[in-house]
């Protein structure tokens, strides 16, 4: 009995101990799997909206699953997050360092990244961050829609670099830095760190946030983003993306991308404390006489305690034949449905 | 086996008796039908303006500015009020994450030998996960706690209360010490005097 008494004290010890040490490790994450039928019934496996993630037609697909590490002892802190899965693999980081050895490999990073507040007002992150551009992102927690719109899908997912980051008071804030060559590498490539990216963050009133953003470089081009969201009413949220995109003479010939310019609106309502229905209206263009698209997704979040549901139903209508109809005639439209389940933890 | 027994029991009798003991202060609704953390304290030789610069010092130097701040003084009618916020959080995968900032007023009136202090307008701010994988602020969310039930559902509300309640009675017994000693208190600056071992 004794002994049973003591090794309980040293486990009891342990744990304590264990905890303390711990205390302010973070680790969250999520796990998020979808059901998605194209209402032409393509052949192949694949659905033929163009946008990202939520690819497989008539399958029940997973996403990713998604695991943050976040530690903050004082002033210094540092986020890893890993990421198995399509969604957190090929379709939003590349694989290893370019070579051709590292072709299949994945580091499986979305975000490493290190921070120091140099006062309260100053911070500066070192690393592989999320990009700062745009409405959207990666994460399907932080998104209300389960599929992602045109600017999402064209603009940078990640950027590495070294950012300052100085908040003026509650209403401004300035972030500006430098930036690797090529969007989304874990390295510069040819041309180092030639792109400067700045923040400017607004909240003028109480609900309304707006971030003015910049990336400009000679390998990747410039692109400006407008992000903002203005909670009018307790219930009623409206959300804006709207940007431009000029390719760069190096990235015209080196990858091929077309500049663009593209608006997205976004109401939603809270219906309750757990459901909320909302619409992504966007129009899309690719510059130089290039085609356009009009896509209208109506979208529901269920939530039960961890667990969010995401009904989604999709338009997309291009200036141009760019689909299928169910027989193979051409056709400018494409509709899809589908049903995400996103678990965060 | 039996004095081990005994032991659990008295320690746990110990126990129930201690949480019903701080349980007497708890958060009530005030006339505005607005959560308050109300209470009364004497400190029955010192006179009004003391207390006043008390308490004065108490918002200006107690707490970080984001937990507390002073945000209004009003010496004629010997009132202090602050604003504040702390974080609660849930249990996530093997830790705890940010769920919400619940802010705060922090009001305090003297008179000679007593004063009185509440803590009021509690409005949860929900975080969630950014782009960065931290946890952040939802744009333009506020919600007054008086309104949890409808907006946060009925177990997050009872957390987010009992937590506030924990951080007014953490905060309480700050100010408590410094009611109860003159204002100019230095800082402990971290530097080890001297000691002398030849005399003890």
């Amino acid at each position: 009995m004794k002994r049973k008494l003591l090794l309980l004290s040293i486990m009891s010890a342990a744990i304590f101990t264990a905890k303390a040490q711990d205390s302010t490790l973070s680790i969250t994450g999520s796990v998020d799997t979808y059901y998605k039928y194209d209402f032409a019934d393509p052949k192949g496996g694949l659905g033929q909206i163009p946008t990202s993630f939520a690819t497989d037609h008539n399958s029940l697909s997973i996403g990713m699953v998604d695991i943050a590490l976040k530690k903050k002892i004082s002033k210094a802190a540092f986020v890893g997050e890993l990421s198995f899965g399509p969604r957190g693999q090929y379709q939003s980081i590349p694989a290893g360092d370019g070579n051709d050895l590292n072709g299949t490999n994945s580091f499986h990073i979305q975000n490493l990244y290190i921070s120091y507040d140099l006062t309260d007002k100053l911070n500066v992150t070192a690393g592989y961050m999320g990009t700062f551009i745009g409405y959207e992102v990666i994460s399907p927690t932080a998104n209300f829609n389960y599929s992602t719109s045109y600017l999402f899908t064209n603009g940078p997912f990640q950027n590495a670099g070294f950012k300052a980051t100085y908040t003026f008071s509650d209403k401004v804030s300035l972030m500006a830095g430098i930036f690797n060559d090529q969007w989304n590498g874990y390295r510069a490539f040819e041309n180092g760190m030639d792109n400067f990216g700045a923040q400017l963050g607004l909240h003028p009133v109480e609900g309304w946030d707006a971030y003015l953003n910049v990336i400009t470089g000679h390998t990747m081009g410039t692109e400006f983003d407008l992000t903002t969201a203005y909670q009018i009413t307790d219930m009623f949220k409206l959300g804006l993306n709207a940007a431009v995109y000029s390719s760069s003479d190096y990235a015209k010939a080196n990858f091929e991308l077309p500049g663009f310019a593209g608006v997205a609106l976004y109401p939603q309502v809270a219906v309750s404390s757990s459901v909320s229905l909302g619409l992504r209206g966007e129009y899309f263009k690719f510059k130089s006489d290039g085609p356009d698209v009009k896509a209208i997704t109506a979208t529901a979040n269920i939530k039960a305690g961890p667990l969010t549901f995401i009904p989604e139903v999709r338009l997309d209508s291009w200036n141009e034949e760019a689909f299928e109809k169910k027989n193979g005639d051409p056709t400018k439209s494409a509709s899809q449905f589908l049903l995400a389940a996103v678990y965060a933890f | 086996m039996n004095k081990i027994v005994l032991l659990i029991l008295v320690v746990s009798a110990f126990s129930i008796t201690s949480v019903h003991a701080q349980n007497k202060d708890s958060l009530s609704f005030d006339e505005r039908n607005k959560y308050i953390y109300y209470q009364v304290a004497e400190e029955t030789k010192v006179k009004a303006d003391t207390l006043y610069e008390r308490a004065l010092h108490f918002l200006k130097n107690a707490f970080e500015n984001d937990r507390l701040k002073l945000s209004k003084e009003d010496k004629d009618k010997a009132i202090l009020t602050g604003k504040g916020g702390f974080m609660v959080t849930k249990k996530a995968l093997v830790s705890m994450q940010d769920d919400a900032k619940i802010t705060f007023n922090m009001v305090i009136e003297v008179k000679d030998g007593k004063y009185r202090y509440w803590f009021t307008d509690f409005a949860a701010i929900p975080y969630r996960r950014d782009r960065y994988a931290n946890f952040s602020p939802v744009d333009g969310k506020k919600i007054p706690l008086e309104q949890g039930l409808r907006k946060l559902g009925q177990k997050t509300l009872d957390d987010y209360l009992e937590q506030t309640l924990i951080n007014c009675r953490n905060i309480s017994g700050v100010l408590k010490t410094y009611m109860q000693k003159p204002s100019g208190t230095p800082k402990n600056d971290g530097i080890k005097r001297s000691v002398t071992t030849k005399e003890w």
